[in-house]
């Protein structure tokens, strides 16, 4: 507590310029002369000076910065958020209210620069003392705060105890509205320090960033040289226009668009809504017949058609066809070669030259010469990337020569017309009515029989 | 006792601290004076002096390895209550430095802010001093001598909890406290002298009883009044 205002020093000062801001707008509204407009309250039989109306202060903001009305409400609300101005009738909301609501001006003690952050200690005397004056009726939140801090700070409660006790005697030694005004003060303090559920702190910093005056550097002729080599590189990369992005971007959502189940609903439903996994089990990389979406999905690219372990499949009979399934198989020989384990690497560069690529191989596949040398230089030493060269190749030939007559030929359009499109499940007449949803089995259980929910989409309806 | 006087020491002590919590509300605003400047200065030279007291009193006992285990608890209980007093002192007089800077008195470019405090402080630091009134002998350039004194004050005080928590070692959280939560509800025998000035014990609820009173006896001193006229009128008539 005692390190704490001393320790952060000019930290938070430099951190929230906004209010030395704010303090000086408030110190020049001090002005006997140019300054705010004071009036007195009327208790009924006391009266205090220096009180201020919502009016008064924006007009003098209006007149003194030259700023609209909109601005000068902007600027009174900040000043009463942050405490430097608290209304008299209404402390617990705080705003500027534009009538004849008196607000006073806050003690400089309790300015956010002066006294921040708020000690738990401060707090906790703040409502033992709360607690005595009012005989326990503190709110709920105060309530549960409290709690908090005697479980927290409880091996100094004694001294809060006294404290608390002791700053009582000594306001009472003061006049009546004296003492009104500076309990006035200290409540407003907390409202702004300690804000009551559902009201913004307007405390709250954003997440720590970094900023430029922070880390100095030293602006020596490495750091020039830095500078201008990582420039330099920035120029050389390559850029595509906007319009070219973009134009690929919309082709790439508006042929995506009916695929997505988020965007275009999935049939026959959405499993997480309805409970029914048929969705799941139609669609798994695995199933016997695949849905027609998912068939016109190869047609918008070679790579969709690759990674679908059934659009391969077939893409594997097509060839077969034409006499042409060793490109695809060595394809995926390469593929295995690459993503397979370090040790096996050797054995199984030999094989596949064995097989693919020796001049008289059973399934010799046609790579250009340039290649087929750069290649056999490289089976010398073979490490795992050693065929990407001629796998680059046949993967090109394929996607320029096979795939195009794969999509027009009749294998393909029969697997469009056999494609099953499933229907989808009639909605409920009586939502309500939900067919009760079975926990998951715990994975810690066997998992018992895997048909645990026979009935599909359609014994629903 | 040592324990009863250091327990009256630590309770003055907090008083003062109260007092001098109480005062500092003020600086900058509209009750700033030259004589709060000079309560301040009392108040605090009061709080410091009853520090060093305290140290001495309960150094001594804390260094003891043969004190027993009770006793030592005690002890280390009012250590506490002690050091986190006088964190809360160090602290305030740092604020005072602050905002004493930040508003000098005599300079019209800055004024104060108006904040509707007026009246004077002078029973708050007496009541710090224990005594029955103050007196105040500040000249007119008291405030800015006197900042100069309050930083010295404040190195002075700041080296006295470092040299506190370099000799005896307290582990806070080990230390039980007395109160309970809500023990400031219940009733406390107050047994200072300034408390039997004539200010009544009882709480007040809300803050319009005094005016409720004056109002009650104008409105019953009326009705008399009408009362005894409508008696001579109907004598007369």
């Amino acid at each position: 507590m005692a390190a704490g205002p001393a320790s952060h020093g000019g930290h938070p000062r430099a951190q929230k310029p906004h209010l030395s801001k704010m303090e000086r707008m408030v110190v020049s509204m001090q002005d006997p002369d140019q300054g705010v407009k004071m009036r007195s309250q009327r208790l009924l039989i006391t009266v205090i000076p220096h009180a201020v109306t919502g009016n008064d202060v924006m007009e003098w903001l209006i007149h003194k910065y030259c700023i609209t009305e909109e601005e000068a409400l902007h600027l009174g609300t900040l000043l009463v958020r942050h405490g430097y101005l608290y209304p008299l009738r209404d402390p617990c909301h705080l705003e500027l209210r534009l009538d004849e609501t008196p607000y006073r001006f806050q003690t400089p003690y309790f300015w956010m620069s002066t006294l921040w952050p708020a000690a738990e200690l401060d707090y906790a005397i703040y409502l033992a003392k709360k607690n005595i004056r009012k005989r326990g009726g503190l709110f709920d939140h105060e309530k549960e705060h409290y709690d908090q801090l005697h479980r927290k700070i409880s091996h100094t409660w004694d001294l809060v105890v006294m404290q608390a006790r002791e700053q009582l005697w000594a306001a009472k030694q003061r006049r009546k509205g004296d003492r009104l005004v500076i309990a006035c003060q200290e409540q407003t303090y907390w409202l702004v320090n300690r804000p009551p559920p559902g009201v913004p702190s307007v405390l709250e910093q954003g997440p720590e960033r970094n900023s430029c005056t922070a880390g100095r550097v030293q602006m020596t002729v490495d750091f020039y040289r830095r500078e201008v080599e990582c420039l330099r590189k920035a120029l050389g990369r390559a850029r595509v226009k906007s319009s070219v992005c973009l134009e690929a971007y919309l082709k790439f959502s508006s042929q995506r668009g009916p695929h997505d189940p988020i965007m275009s609903g999935c049939l026959p439903s959405n499993p997480w809504v309805t409970d029914n996994d048929t969705y799941w089990a139609m669609n798994a990389p695995s199933a016997a017949v695949p849905t027609r979406l998912r068939v016109e999905q190869w047609a918008f690219s070679f790579r969709e058609l690759l990674e679908d372990p059934v659009g391969r499949a077939h893409f594997m009979d097509f060839l077969r066809k034409e006499f042409s399934a060793e490109n695809l198989s060595f394809w995926e020989a390469c593929e295995e070669l690459r993503h397979g384990g370090q040790a096996q690497v050797p054995a199984l560069v030999d094989a596949v030259y064995q097989q693919f690529l020796a001049p008289g191989a059973a399934r010799w596949v046609n790579i250009d010469s340039r290649t087929m040398e750069r290649t056999l230089v490289g089976l010398g030493r073979p490490h795992r990337h050693v065929l990407d060269d001629a796998q680059l190749h046949i993967y090109m030939l394929m996607k320029k020569d096979s795939y195009p007559r794969f999509l027009k030929s009749d294998l393909y359009k029969d697997l469009l017309a056999e494609a099953v499109v499933p229907p989808e499940t009639k909605r409920r007449v009586f939502p309500f009515m939900r067919k009760p949803r079975h926990s998951s089995p715990s994975p810690a259980l066997l998992p018992a029989s895997a048909s645990r929910e026979p009935s599909g989409g359609d014994g629903e309806a | 006792m040592a324990k009863e006087e250091c327990k009256a020491l630590l309770d003055a002590l907090n008083k003062a601290t109260a007092c001098y919590h109480h005062l500092v509300l003020t600086v900058g605003g509209s009750a700033d004076s030259q004589n709060l400047r000079e309560e301040l200065q009392k108040t605090r030279q009061k709080a410091q002096e009853l520090a060093v007291a305290i140290r001495a009193r309960l150094t001594a006992p804390l260094r003891d390895r043969g004190l027993g285990a009770e006793e030592r608890a005690e002890f280390e209980r009012l250590w506490v209550a002690f050091s986190g007093c006088l964190d809360l002192l160090e602290a305030d007089m740092r604020r005072a430095l602050t905002l004493g800077t930040e508003f000098p008195l005599n300079k019209p470019l800055r004024p104060l802010v108006r904040t509707g405090v007026e009246g004077g402080a002078a029973n708050v630091a007496a009541r710090a001093l224990s005594a029955r009134s103050l007196r105040h002998e500040a000249e007119r350039g008291f405030d800015v001598e006197d900042l100069h004194q309050l930083e010295r004050e404040i190195l002075q005080v700041g080296e006295m909890i470092h040299d506190m928590e370099m000799k005896v070692n307290v582990p806070r959280w080990t230390v039980q406290a007395r109160q309970a939560a809500g023990a400031e509800l219940l009733a406390r025998p107050s047994a200072d002298v300034s408390s039997m000035r004539g200010v009544s014990v009882e709480q007040r609820t809300g803050p319009c009883d005094l005016s409720k009173a004056l109002a009650a006896t104008i409105f019953s001193a009326v009705l008399l009044a009408a009362v005894a006229l409508a008696v001579c009128v109907a004598k007369l008539s």
